[in-house]
């Protein structure tokens, strides 16, 4: 059996996270991905940590490019070179759908800009990335993903209420763009069925983050809601026995609450605050309450006996409770590969089970690694492969 | 055509049947916001905001107004949550229509016991909450329903994805989707590390911690806070410096030659000295200012924008993200633009 995109072909400019992030579902749904890369402009992915062995210097050692493109095949094309360009047109022509996320104008420099890419292929889908979109009057800015939360109103609504705006941990943006990313060319792919026309798909990442705090603008709190919500309480996290160990919970319903009580055993908890309202005016005096019911449990067994009643319970994992969690192990969350330099790693797979057209997860390919295969297929023969070589441009 | 009116129909003519528990809602709107013809048929309880954040475009018809199997007949795709309620009666119907794309979210991996979960409870599973704060204070979630968000994104890819397979096979299929590994997934970094180098993630606030020494993403500024951050990029701080030079304001930092340090391996001692110049520059300057130099100068630095100032920004005007409605300004414009064949961005 084959993926759901058996057949689609991506030519993949894109660098970094936020594009090949969304190629990585396209190619592990089996779309034939060749990634674009140049050893005179090497993807900043392939130097970000944690490397294998500690290769820090060694461009196929990099975990994190190793998770952001697998399944995927790698040649080298020198873009700074006419000739690296004329092979990538040659690309362009094999392809369905054009992938970059470079800097504004990039592509239109090097003369690959979208009514180029439609000339050498008609109905071409070109799919863009960028920190604010291409159109706007931000549409020159230059910036990584935690640009975005600074611009979305994420930055100004995490943390606890009365703190400065705080930055998230991660580069978000650079996480939920390319999932936008991923439904746009399959959108697109769709229209393009119907209608036999292309067209270029243009993903902001600000507006990617704003989408995704829907309930914030619809409710556009004042204050910083922290681990608050609106109507459920309570909510929030708890400690439990241990260094940094702690424990969420949500409460959707009186019952919920109820039975809370009961694990706890704060019968009168339960009745002095028996809805939710009320337990939200109590909010700072019931925290505290839980605080000190939870404090010298074990968080694992409270877990348990929570769920077990009904009442929505986690602990907060850390990197290794996440690394280690039996339920994403038993999901397939972490899929095997084997990487010729990295070695046997898991990598993580869709959250989504195609059963007739399943998903099939290979390990990232080395620079280069795909260059005579490739480039036979759009018709270069090894003579020209070796000249182009020699001359730089498929470097 | 408007890229507007172009991404508001790249899904015309499929039709989607929705039963929402927040783990779809949002999947089910991008797909409605996609041009597709989106009938929500079951809820749950619903609130003003779960409402107006996540059902934009949706056509309400409530389970029973119209039955589902009367929904499904001619419907392409079938968004099936089961957060809470295991729904046990719709597969039998969803099987008895052999083109139809069946996504079916659950909280926990289908297969596995379920478990009463919220959007809160998911994302402590997912590790970015044990990272996101400060040390000192408890772990924060990200703002706002993320992992609702999040495994909303991918029912809607799952559907697509569904389809995709069908215009090739021919036949639709049941997808199972789990919100737990869809919050996961948005954590790239700490399993990873943990996994490579045995390191754990911890809450270290605003700070930007890279090699030896750690350095500030947040600044005050005249009228509110921008984000920057001290990084090994000679030619963005030659940038940043030039300009307090012309203020008069550089002090030791127009001396340092930035190619020939490595900002990450300085003590944490000169940084910190260093970080109060560029402080008592950044105050004296507004967001709009500081942003305007970045913009020109390439220094990298953003003004961080209050939730309230975010609709009537001028980038999202222009990009028409925000529509209003009597009670707000709601995220009811495109998901993307779409520039069609013949026009470029």
């Amino acid at each position: 059996m084959t993926g759901a995109l058996h057949g689609l072909k991506i030519a993949d400019f894109s660098w970094v996270g936020a594009g090949p992030r969304a190629t990585k579902d396209l190619a592990d749904n089996g779309a034939t991905v060749v990634k674009i890369e140049s050893a005179r402009r090497l993807d900043l992915g392939r130097r970000s940590p944690p490397f294998a062995k500690g290769q820090s210097k060694n461009h196929d050692a990099s975990l994190f490019f190793a998770q952001t493109n697998t399944s995927k095949k790698s040649v080298t094309i020198n873009l700074s070179d006419p000739a690296g360009v004329e092979v990538a047109k040659r690309l362009v022509a094999w392809a369905d759908v054009v992938v970059e996320n470079f800097g504004p104008g990039y592509m239109d420099r090097i003369g690959l800009g979208y009514e180029t890419l439609q000339q050498i292929r008609p109905g071409i889908i070109l799919a863009s990335v960028s920190v604010a979109g291409r159109t706007g009057p931000m549409a020159g800015f230059r910036g990584y993903g935690n640009i975005a939360a600074a611009q979305s109103g994420h930055a100004d609504m995490t943390g606890w209420p009365g703190t400065e705006p705080h930055m998230p941990p991660l580069a978000y943006g650079d996480v939920v763009a390319p999932m936008f990313l991923t439904v746009a060319i399959l959108s697109a792919l769709e229209a393009r069925d119907r209608t036999g026309q292309g067209c270029h798909v243009d993903v902001s990442q600000i507006e990617s983050m704003v989408h995704v705090a829907g309930d914030l603008f619809a409710g556009m709190p004042e204050e910083k809601p922290a681990n608050d919500d609106p109507v459920m309480a309570p909510h929030g996290v708890f400690p439990c026995a241990g260094e940094d160990a702690w424990i969420a919970i949500a409460c959707e319903d009186d019952s919920q609450w109820r039975a809370l009580c009961a694990v706890l055993g704060a019968g009168d908890l339960a009745t002095r605050h028996p809805d939710a309202a009320a337990r939200r005016a109590a909010a700072p005096v019931l925290s505290q309450a839980l605080s000190d019911l939870t404090a010298a449990r074990d968080g694992a067994t409270l877990e348990q006996a929570l769920a077990a009643a009904g009442v929505p319970a986690s602990l907060v994992l850390d990197g290794k409770g996440v690394a280690e969690s039996t339920a994403l192990q038993a999901a397939g969350h972490f899929a095997p590969t084997d990487h010729p330099v990295i070695g046997p790693a898991r990598m993580p797979a869709p959250p989504y089970d195609l059963p007739d057209t399943p998903v099939a997860i290979t390990a990232s390919p080395c620079l280069g690694q795909h260059n005579a295969e490739v480039f036979a297929e759009i018709g270069l023969s090894a003579d020209d492969i070796a000249r182009l070589t020699k001359e730089g441009a498929l470097a | 055509m408007s890229d507007q009116t172009q991404a508001t129909a790249l899904l015309s003519g499929l039709k989607v049947v929705v039963l929402a528990d927040r783990l779809v809602d949002f999947g089910g709107e991008m797909l409605a916001r996609l041009g597709a013809d989106v009938t929500l048929a079951d809820t749950g309880e619903v609130t003003e905001i779960r409402q107006a954040a996540w059902h934009g475009g949706m056509r309400s018809s409530p389970a029973s107004s119209i039955p589902l199997a009367e929904l499904l007949a001619g419907a392409d795709v079938l968004l099936d949550d089961r957060r809470r309620n295991p729904r046990p009666e719709v597969d039998a119907l969803a099987a008895s229509h052999p083109q139809l794309v069946h996504v079916v979210a659950t909280a926990w991996p289908e297969g596995q016991p379920p478990r009463p979960a919220t959007d809160l409870t998911l994302m402590a599973q997912s590790g970015l909450m044990h990272v996101i704060g400060t040390a000192e204070d408890p772990p924060l979630r990200l703002p706002g329903e993320q992992a609702y968000a999040l495994t909303g994104i991918q029912v809607a890819t799952a559907a697509l994805m569904g389809l995709r397979a069908r215009a090739r096979t021919g036949r639709g299929q049941r997808i199972p989707v789990s919100a737990l590994q869809s919050v996961t997934l948005a954590n790239y970094r700490e399993a990873v590390m943990y996994e490579w180098t045995g390191r754990i993630g911890r809450r270290v606030g605003n700070k930007l911690v890279r090699g030896a020494s750690g350095v500030r993403q947040v600044w005050p500024c005249a009228d509110g806070y921008v984000t920057w951050s001290m990084i090994d990029n000679p030619g963005m701080m030659r940038a940043v410096v030039r300009v307090m030079d012309e203020e008069g304001c550089a002090g030791e930092l127009a001396g340092i030659v930035w190619e020939d340090i490595l900002v990450a391996d300085t003590d944490q001692q000169i940084i910190d000295r260093w970080q109060d110049i560029v402080g008592a520059f950044f105050a004296r300057h507004t967001r709009a200012e500081l942003g305007d130099w970045s913009l020109k100068l390439g220094w990298g630095l953003s003004p961080i924008t209050k939730l309230a100032e975010v609709p009537d920004s001028p980038q999202m005007q222009a990009r028409g993200i925000f529509v209003d409605t009597p009670q707000s300004k709601l995220t009811r414009g495109p998901l993307f633009a779409v520039h069609p064949e013949g026009q470029s961005a």
